[in-house]
């Protein structure tokens, strides 16, 4: 889909890159006219095509429960990517906008949705710019296809989950909500909505096509030096992605993610990350120190609606601001882990799922600094790791 | 699916719930406290005691965070 590693320097959010962004022109030279093709489903079932925002729920089960909820519904394209290492859906919505539409529309015809939304960080300024050009663009080429309408959403790191998206769309605040029937059944003003993640779409824009090529997979390798988005065939293993050399561990998928040590992720296929996102660390930095920090802008990101999430995620993180500042004794461990099991799974949303995950791997795979953190009188690292610089709380 | 599926649950809407505590006392086999007083509920299928357990506890929280799943019902899909 992307042809080339796309480059985003530290903080920026425009890539270094030689490529243009498609307009409909290039965009029908590269891929050819989409097909209207009544059984996509049926190729989306076969391709076996799954949810890339991080929930990798298989796509025709969604449309089945849409279409079973009857038509007339909402597709919403998300392309808030929140997930502030990631940088694989901006490069999308920057380079192959119209990708990303055609799967929308696709989609739309799919479930026999009338209305098509695509929702967006109000801070990706270049994202918007893209997106709101191709937009235009089709209006004036009369594409047969739903109205597309870009809504801008709050600069949150919350208010790119689904729920939120569905309860903003519906006139409420941008947080998500506890739904105890899927949107897929009753979500914005009590249409049946479809949400998914523009990587999605545009793996659907090109199932709608004849030349479909091995699957790949985006994934957004993120370091002290910049963000890179590279597409590789799914099979790979991270080994070839990332050398190992050098690098002590591994953060898996995000901040919500898993941290693995540096033999065991090289031998994961990309295509099976639930978030096409790499955050290596290499030999001198602190796994634990990077953590706390981590779980701080966690906590800090909490809507604060629901109370495990709300006191508990604090409470992890002020222990292991703790543990980092050797100020931690054995029963702060403890309560650490008693506070992460009483945690999982009692969220509206799963972020807290994702900070319990990623603080219990990292438990798991820096128990040594763990231990020089308890009884030592000193970090055994010196420097960063060469790590992605973790935003301040907001 | 099997005949344990089709049982109801009794389920906290999170966002709903601001830890009173009520539910944790009148129906301490269902409901207990986590570190920061907010109900961990019983994923066990209802029947009998239980089932009427549950519903005591449903209609004392005075901010209607609990229900108790009927049988048919998904809860989710993503």
């Amino acid at each position: 889909m992307l042809d080339a590693a796309v480059r985003y320097p530290p903080g920026a959010s425009h890539p270094v890159t030689t490529l243009a962004p498609d307009d409909l022109a290039a965009h029908r030279r590269r891929y050819g006219e989409r097909w209207r093709e009544p059984r996509l489903i049926d190729t989306i079932e076969y391709l076996g095509l799954d949810g890339r925002g991080g929930g990798r729920f298989p796509v025709a089960a969604k449309w089945r429960a849409q279409l079973a909820a009857g038509g007339g519904g909402v597709v919403v394209a998300n392309g808030a990517e929140s997930e502030p290492a990631s940088a694989k859906d901006a490069a999308l919505l920057q380079l192959r906008p119209h990708l990303v539409l055609d799967g929308l529309a696709a989609t739309a015809e799919a479930v026999r949705a009338f209305t098509t939304v695509v929702w967006v960080h109000a801070g990706a300024l270049a994202s918007r710019a893209a997106l709101a050009r191709a937009v235009a663009e089709r209006r004036r080429a009369g594409l047969a296809e739903p109205p597309v309408q870009l809504v801008v959403g709050p600069r949150r790191y919350l208010s790119g989950e689904s729920s939120a998206i569905v309860r903003a769309l519906s006139g409420g605040p941008a947080l998500p909500e506890f739904r105890r029937v899927p949107a897929t059944n009753r979500g914005i003003g009590g249409r049946p909505t479809l949400v998914h993640n523009v990587e999605t779409l545009a793996r659907i824009g090109v199932a709608a096509r004849a030349e479909r090529g091995p699957p790949t997979t985006l994934l957004t390798i993120a370091t002290a030096a910049g963000r890179t988005v590279v597409e590789v065939p799914s099979a790979t293993p991270l080994w070839q992605v990332h050398a190992v050399r050098h690098v002590q561990a591994v953060l898996v998928g995000g901040f919500g993610g898993t941290w693995m040590d540096a033999p065991a992720f090289g031998h994961v296929h990309a295509g099976s990350l639930p978030l096409g996102l790499l955050l290596p660390l290499l030999d001198d930095g602190c796994g634990i120190g990077h953590t706390a920090a981590i779980a701080d802008y966690l906590a800090a990101s909490s809507a604060g609606q629901c109370g495990p999430c709300r006191f508990g995620l604090r409470a992890v993180a002020d222990l292991l601001a703790d543990l980092v500042e050797l100020r931690a004794r054995r029963r702060d461990t403890r309560r650490l882990h008693r506070a992460l099991a009483e945690i999982a799974g009692r969220g509206a949303c799963h972020h807290p799922d994702g900070a319990v995950r990623m603080v219990a791997s990292a438990l798991r795979t820096f128990a040594v600094d763990v231990r020089a953190h308890l009884y030592g009188s000193s970090c055994r690292h010196s420097g960063e790791g060469g790590f992605f610089p973790v935003p301040e709380a907001p | 699916m099997g005949r344990q599926e089709g049982l109801a649950r009794l389920g906290v809407d999170p966002v709903a719930c601001e830890g009173i505590g009520i539910c944790q006392h009148v129906a301490p086999m269902l409901v207990r406290a986590d570190s920061w007083g907010y109900p961990i509920v019983s994923n066990r299928p209802l029947r009998g005691a239980a089932r009427r357990a549950a519903e005591v506890a449903v209609a004392s929280c005075p901010r209607r965070a609990l229900f108790v799943d009927r049988p048919g019902r998904s809860r989710q899909v993503e």
